[in-house]
C-alpha cells in the first residue's frame, strides 16, 4: 500500500520497519539509494530537522531476505498561512467572484472550502474549473443593507487556517477596464484627437447599470496626466492636445452610481493631425532655370504645391 | 391606445424618469452626507451592524429585475411615504433630546426630509401618468414609535437612513428601468433566478 506520510520542516522523523524488531537487521533505502547506518537507531530511522529535500520515497527490507517490510513516501511541508481572500463583481447585478491565493507556498496538498453568508442565507459558491482558486456567486437579492460574510478555510495535513471577509452588495462592484480603446487625429485639427472605446464585455446591461468613464491622456514626452471624467458615451475629443506630439491615452470605468473605479485599459498611442510639409516651387524659380538658354519671357511667380506622388 | 402609452405620454414619462433620477442621485449623495454626520454626532459606530429595524421599508429585492414598472412604482411610492414619516420623527426626536446644540444634523436631516417629500411627490406624478393614480396615503403616517432607550434610538436612526440610502439606489435603478420599458415588465439583466 503506498503509504504518504506528512511532516514539518525542521521535524525530527522516527520510520519504523513496518513490524520488525528493534534489533533486526534492516537495510533503508532513499529513493533506492542505501542510507548509511548513521541515521539508524537498530531497525529505526531516524531523520533529525528533516528539509524539503528529505521528501521522497523511504524503503526498509529485511536484512538477509532482501523482503520489502515497509515502505512509504515522505512529503515535507508546512502548513498553511492565513490566505489571501478577494471578492469582486465585474458584472453586476449578475452576482460576484471570490478568488484567493496562499501568502506563501506550502509543499503539500492543500484544500480550500469557501462559505457565502448573507444574512441568514448560506449562498453556493460555484468553483471554476479554471483557474482553480476562484468562485462565482449569483446575487438572489438586490439593494440590500445586509452585508455578505465570506469565509475561505484552508486545511492540508499538517495544518489549518482561515480568513474572513464582511463586506456590502456595492462596495464590491468594480467593472473591468474598457476595451478596444482607439484615437486617432482628427484631420485639419492639428490640436484634437478622438478617443472611442466600449463597454468591457463583462458588464452585462450597461443600458439599465449604465457605466461613466475616466480618460487620462499626456504627451509621452511629459509625465503629468491630463484627466477627464464623462458620465456618458463612450467617446470623448481631446481639444488641447500639443501640436505635433505622441500621445499615450488610457481610460477607466465605474459604475455610474456605486462601487469603485476599474483599473485602466490598455494604453494607446496617438499623434494629433499635422499640416504635409509643403514643398514650395515657385513658377519663376521653374522659368529661371529654362529662360537662359531659350527666350526672354518672364511669365508671372505663381506658388505650385507639387504632389508628392507626381514626383 | 391607453393614456399611458401615447407618444406624449412616452416622452413625458422618459423626462419624469430622468428627471426623477437626478433626484434620486442627489438624494443619495446628501443622504450619505447626513449618515457621516449622524454618525459621528450621535457617538456610533460606523461599521455597527443594525439589525432589521420595524417599519422602515426594505431596499432588498428578489427577482428585482422582474418587476413590472407599475408595481417599481408603488413601492418605491410606498417607501417614500414612509421615510417621509420616519425622518419626521427623527427629526422630533432630534429637536427633544439635543435642542438647537446639533443644528448641523438637524438642518441636514431636514433638508433630506424635503427631498424625500419631493421625490414622493414626484412618484406620484408618475403614477398620475400611468393612468393609475397614487394610492390613498393609509392613516397619519406610521405608528408612534416604540419606546427606545437613547441608544436603541439612534441605531434605529441609522438603520433608517441606511435603508434610505439603499432606496436611492434602488429608486435610480428602477426609474432607469420605467423610462426604458415603461409601466409593463422588463427583463432588465439583474441577479440569478434563486
Amino acid at each position: 500500500d503506498s503509504r504518504i506520510q506528512y511532516e514539518r520542516v525542521g521535524a525530527d522523523v522516527t520510520m519504523k520497519c513496518g513490524s520488525m524488531d528493534w534489533d533486526a537487521a534492516v537495510t533503508w533505502t532513499a529513493n533506492g539509494t542505501d542510507i548509511d547506518d548513521s541515521h539508524l537507531n537498530g531497525s529505526y530511522l531516524i531523520l533529525k530537522n528533516v528539509d524539503l529535500t528529505r521528501s521522497g520515497q523511504y524503503s526498509c527490507y529485511e536484512g538477509s531476505s532482501w523482503h520489502l517490510k515497509y515502505q512509504t513516501y515522505l512529503k515535507v511541508g508546512v502548513p498553511p498561512k492565513e490566505p489571501v481572500l478577494m471578492c469582486r463583481s465585474n458584472n453586476y447585478p449578475k452576482g460576484f467572484y471570490c478568488s484567493w491565493h496562499l501568502p506563501s507556498p506550502t509543499y503539500i496538498p492543500n484544500s480550500f472550502n469557501i462559505s457565502v453568508i448573507h444574512g441568514t442565507r448560506e449562498m453556493v459558491c460555484e468553483k471554476d474549473i479554471f483557474p482553480k482558486n476562484r468562485c462565482h456567486i449569483r446575487y438572489l437579492q438586490l439593494f440590500s443593507t445586509v452585508k455578505y460574510k465570506v469565509t475561505l478555510t484552508v486545511t492540508n495535513a499538517l495544518g489549518k487556517n482561515s480568513t474572513t471577509l464582511t463586506f456590502d452588495e456595492f462596495a464590491i462592484v468594480k467593472p473591468d477596464p474598457p476595451e478596444s480603446v482607439v484615437a486617432k487625429p482628427v484631420p485639419n485639427n492639428p490640436r484634437r484627437l478622438e478617443v472611442a472605446w466600449q463597454n468591457p464585455s463583462s458588464w452585462p446591461d450597461p443600458e439599465s447599470f449604465p457605466l461613466k468613464f475616466f480618460l487620462r491622456y499626456r504627451p509621452l514626452i511629459l509625465d503629468q496626466w491630463q484627466h477627464v471624467e464623462l458620465s456618458d458615451g463612450t467617446s470623448h475629443t481631446i481639444t488641447d492636445a500639443y501640436a505635433g506630439k505622441e500621445y499615450i491615452i488610457q481610460v477607466a470605468a465605474k459604475d455610474n452610481d456605486i462601487g469603485t473605479w476599474s483599473d485602466w485599459s490598455v494604453a494607446v498611442h496617438a499623434t494629433p493631425w499635422t499640416e504635409e510639409p509643403k514643398h514650395l516651387t515657385t513658377e519663376v524659380q521653374i522659368t529661371e532655370t529654362t529662360s537662359t538658354s531659350t527666350s526672354s519671357f518672364m511669365p508671372p511667380p505663381t506658388t505650385k504645391i507639387c504632389d508628392k506622388g507626381a514626383g | 391606445m391607453a393614456a399611458a402609452d401615447t407618444p406624449s405620454a412616452a416622452l413625458r414619462r422618459r423626462d419624469l424618469c430622468s428627471r426623477g433620477i437626478r433626484l434620486a442621485r442627489k438624494m443619495r449623495s446628501d443622504v450619505a452626507d447626513l449618515l457621516d454626520i449622524y454618525v459621528e454626532q450621535q457617538g456610533l459606530d460606523a461599521s455597527i451592524s443594525v439589525a432589521a429595524v420595524e417599519g422602515v421599508p426594505v431596499a432588498a429585492a428578489d427577482r428585482w429585475d422582474e418587476q413590472t414598472g407599475a408595481q417599481r412604482l408603488l413601492d418605491n411610492l410606498a417607501a417614500y411615504r414612509a421615510f417621509r414619516a420616519l425622518l419626521a420623527q427623527m427629526l422630533e426626536e432630534l429637536r427633544e433630546e439635543l435642542g438647537s446644540a446639533d443644528a448641523a444634523l438637524g438642518q441636514a436631516l431636514a433638508a433630506v426630509l424635503l427631498q424625500v417629500s419631493a421625490f414622493a411627490y414626484h412618484l406620484e406624478e408618475l403614477l398620475q401618468l400611468e393612468s393609475r393614480g397614487p394610492p390613498a396615503e393609509e392613516g397619519s403616517g406610521l405608528p408612534a414609535p416604540p419606546h427606545l432607550s437613547l441608544f436603541e434610538q439612534k441605531l434605529r436612526g441609522l438603520g433608517v437612513l441606511r435603508e434610505l440610502a439603499q432606496w436611492a439606489v434602488r429608486s435610480v435603478r428602477d426609474l432607469r428601468q420605467l423610462a426604458k420599458h415603461g409601466s409593463g415588465s422588463g427583463p432588465a439583466s439583474g441577479p440569478a433566478e434563486s
